[in-house]
């Protein structure tokens, strides 16, 4: 039983993981282990500072709580600072996944799944160097505060990953091909899946041809929209950037025109994936959040503490890669929502362009990038040759402006490796997606 | 059966800043402890986080010898090794009232710039023991400061940094250098689109490309570099290491996790233009015949994997004006680059500086560099400078294509 002082607010969130890990390179095991852990992040605020620890001893928090009390000033007045005002105290147990745990399936039935896929992976001889792995994880949250909150809850993903260097000449590629899920038999069926993404690389080693370096329209699948929308806007709707400079409030003033007005891009810790967060780390429920709506800035990303410096409502986005580290402002899952096109109407009007069907990687500020990995030309209205493109790159705001086409379907994805990096918090799991997306003009490399 | 065991402990203490004012202290201590069993081709491992107890851990990783992992027993032997940095660089009781009074100054000095970010002190312990008789234990620390610095008005998530990480403060130094660097971010300036001389440290020229040294690549022929091993394929002035060597690299152990040790603790990559190393494990030198190279990671529960530290260009001139006298681009801020599979490297840049004779002179507008690889580590490789500007650093220059976004 832990007890809170008067004077102070304080928080201990505590987290019970277990990962597996189990990789096989070019059909010899490399890796396998279950590892369990418990943490504990433990927050005091006296109004001026924060005082933080991180402990792996769970046996002894009500110490570690009472040397951070003696760390801080006791504050008579701190029930009244705005942004203890403004914590949500929330009771409540969500168990999704008591039933299904991946922590109950033995680690040998993890191995012969994964052993099942290898096959796979070296029937075509461009492929020199097979890798799969299997990974999952399972994670019990609690956490407590001074003003009441009570919450628990459990989170979890799995998924399966490869990826297969390829030679043949003077030809070179890296292919990867990846599913992640919440549930074990969501990793099971899926030769053929893994057989038609491994053959149309294998493709893409033999015929890409380098592309010519321009301005052209460029369409994006659900999977380079999602990273799009992540990286070109979801960051800068992170609102602890806007703390330290006055002047973005008017810069970023909500109703402002941002984007074509085809556009809406969301954000919801709500939706089953890796990004699913029913409470964020300070233990505010999550909620569908429209960053932009319909074209126009509708939104932003908090935690309690830019809330109360915006003076704006929560929206549950202060999380925590692990009980090493406080909550920052982050993304759950960020999608664009659909539009009225099916894909062969968005791609007819263009005469030469691009379609960007996976990528490597993006990143976003005033500019953004897309690093292509598997990317076709788009000749009059047909999907064409594959091309090798190094990145995409715009102005976010000029490119946001550019969208004019969406597909009706959007598809939401969930990965188990990589994962969202913030200065040094690095590897959150997010979920994103969207429709196809038509730009009519990005600077191809 | 042989064994190693090894201890890591961390200790930090973490400020953050928010409109360059301290609003948060966070402290750390971690350790964690491992141990690695051999048998019959196969390794077992075992790990705990906290103290370990080793008898425990030993028996964990017995037992995991069942899963079967092949891994070759070649552990190094008797070696006993210590190189120790432990004292404190500033007393945690002073890190606030010193940081404040740094910030007060800097915002004083910068009030164009909002900074908000991290002020870090760390300090590690690492040992490694196996059964062959090698004791080696390295401690390191490290200060670092890593502030974001928006230029009030932009509506930018960032615009530049204000980095230093050394092991020791010099508030004047860091200050008198950054000056410069704000002087220079508000007069801007432009270059017409061509070839130039492009600055960056190691990663932002060449980091799209450690993949291809990786050992289990280059014997799959996907590498750029399958097949040269031991052969001058790049100028004559690029000598690549991984910097573990505890004069430079504050916080790095000198020893990697197989407690593999090199002479000089820079493990070496290119020398003088020939592939000379590969990133290996013990495993992969001995699957495929590569020489070991000694940058090994792991994970504290795991089996050794890939690891690099810090990149080391050996230097080719004593200052930047040496470097590259006249014109050339110095690249602060470049993210999203990437390569296609033939090499063909190209990068946006979000923030650089126009240099003349190795002082920056103004701010450039937003710009794509881009090059092949073959010609950068080539004939378009310049030269690489240490602690210019700042103490600590490591830039490389490679003649690039350089145009306007």
């Amino acid at each position: 039983m832990i007890t809170f002082r008067d004077g102070f607010y304080a928080d201990i969130r505590t987290e019970d993981r277990s990962r597996t890990i189990i990789s096989y390179k070019a059909g010899i095991l490399e890796e396998m282990r279950t590892r369990v852990e418990q943490q504990a992040f433990l927050r005091v605020y006296d109004g001026r500072l924060w005082y933080y620890a991180s402990v792996t001893d769970l046996k002894h928090l009500q110490e570690t709580l009472n040397g951070l009390y003696a760390a801080a000033t006791a504050n008579p007045a701190i029930q009244e600072d705005p942004m203890v005002k403004r914590f949500e105290a929330n009771r409540d147990t969500v168990r999704s996944f008591e039933t299904c745990s991946v922590r109950d399936i033995p680690l040998n039935k993890k191995q012969d799944l994964l052993l099942s896929y290898l096959p796979l992976l070296s029937g075509d001889p461009c492929i020199t160097m097979p890798q799969a792995v299997y990974l999952d994880r399972n994670s019990r949250f609690s956490f407590r505060s001074s003003l009441g909150a009570d919450i628990s809850y459990d989170y979890q993903t799995c998924g399966i990953a490869v990826s297969c260097d390829m030679a043949e000449g003077e030809k070179k590629f890296s292919g990867h091909w990846q599913k992640g899920g919440t549930r074990f038999d969501d990793l099971t069926n899926l030769e053929e899946e893994i057989r038609g993404a491994i053959a149309e690389q294998t493709s893409f080693l033999r015929q890409s041809v380098p592309v010519e370096p321009g301005k052209y329209p460029v369409v994006l699948s659900p999977e380079a929209a999602g990273v799009f929308a992540h990286e070109s806007f979801g960051h800068k709707s992170e609102s602890d950037f806007m703390l330290s400079d006055e002047s973005m409030k008017n810069e970023w003033e909500l109703g402002k025109t941002v984007a074509s007005p085809i556009l809406s891009i969301v954000d919801s810790g709500e939706i089953p994936g890796c990004g699913f967060v029913p409470y964020d780390d300070e233990g505010t429920r999550a909620r569908k959040n429209y960053l932009i709506k319909n074209g126009i800035l509708a939104g932003r990303l908090h935690s309690t503490q830019t809330a109360a410096a915006l003076d704006e409502g929560l929206t549950g986005n202060a999380r925590a890669i692990d009980c090493t580290f406080e909550p920052i402002v982050r993304m759950t899952t960020t999608y664009i929502e659909g539009g009225d096109l099916d894909f062969d109407r968005l791609i007819a009007p263009i005469k030469k362009g691009y379609f960007i069907k996976t990528i490597k990687h993006g990143s976003g500020m005033s500019t953004f990038t897309i690093a292509p990995s598997l990317a076709y030309e788009i000749i009059d209205g047909k999907l064409g040759r594959p091309v090798q493109i190094s990145v995409l790159t715009g102005s976010v705001f000029e490119t946001l402006g550019l969208i004019d086409g969406l597909t009706k379907d959007v598809v939401m994805l969930s990965f188990v490796t990589g994962g969202c990096g913030k200065m040094e918090q690095m590897g959150l799991p997010v979920g994103f997606g969207g429709p196809y997306v038509r730009v009519s003009s990005m600077n191809v490399q | 059966m042989k064994k190693e065991f090894l201890k890591q402990t961390e200790h930090s203490v973490t400020l953050n800043v928010t409109a360059g004012k301290i609003d948060s202290f966070r402290e750390l201590e971690k350790t964690t402890g491992t141990v690695r069993v051999y048998d019959n081709g196969c390794i077992g491992v075992a790990g705990c986080l906290g103290e370990p107890d080793e008898e425990e851990l030993t028996a964990k990783a017995v037992e995991a010898l069942a899963f079967g992992i092949p891994y070759p027993c070649r552990l190094d032997g008797h070696l006993v090794l210590e190189d120790l940095h432990e004292e404190e660089i500033i007393k945690v009781p002073d890190f606030i009232p010193m940081m404040t009074a740094f910030l007060d100054r800097l915002c004083e000095m910068c009030p164009k710039f909002a900074f908000s970010n991290k002020i870090n002190l760390s300090y590690n312990r690492s040992e490694y023991r196996n059964s062959e008789g090698r004791h080696l234990v390295s401690s390191g620390r490290l200060f670092s400061i890593e502030l974001i610095a928006q230029n009030r008005g932009s509506g930018n998530l960032f615009d530049t940094f204000l980095v230093w990480q050394g092991n020791h403060f010099d508030e004047e130094t860091v200050l008198s250098n950054f000056k410069k660097h704000y002087d220079a971010f508000y007069t801007p300036v432009e270059l017409e689109p061509g070839r130039y001389p492009v600055i960056a440290d190691v990663s932002g020229l060449f980091g799209s490309f450690f993949p291809h040294f990786i050992g289990d690549m280059y014997v799959s022929g996907a590498s750029l570099l399958s097949g040269k091993l031991g052969q001058k394929i790049f100028s004559d002035k690029l000598s690549l290491r991984d910097d573990m060597n505890p004069s430079s690299a504050y916080i790095v152990s000198f020893f990697d996790a197989e407690g593999y040790t090199v002479p000089d603790y820079r493990p070496t990559l290119i020398e003088n233009g020939v592939l000379k190393g590969l990133f290996t494990t013990k495993k992969t030198a001995t699957q495929y015949g590569l020489p070991d190279l000694g940058t090994a990671s792991a994970a504290y529960d795991g089996v050794p994997g890939i690891g690099f530290h810090r990149f080391w260009l050996d230097p080719t001139a004593k200052s930047l004006k040496e470097l590259v006298p006249g014109k050339a681009v110095y690249v602060v801020v470049a993210s999203g680059g990437d390569a296609t599979p033939d090499g063909h490297f190209a990068t946006p840049v979000q923030m650089a500086f126009l240099m003349e004779d190795g002082q920056p002179v103004g701010r450039l507008p937003a710009l794509t560099v881009s090059g092949d690889f073959g010609d950068m580590f080539g004939a378009d490789y310049i030269g690489a400078v240490h602690n210019d500007p700042q103490e600590n650093d490591i830039l490389g220059a490679v003649y690039m294509d350089v145009e306007k976004d």
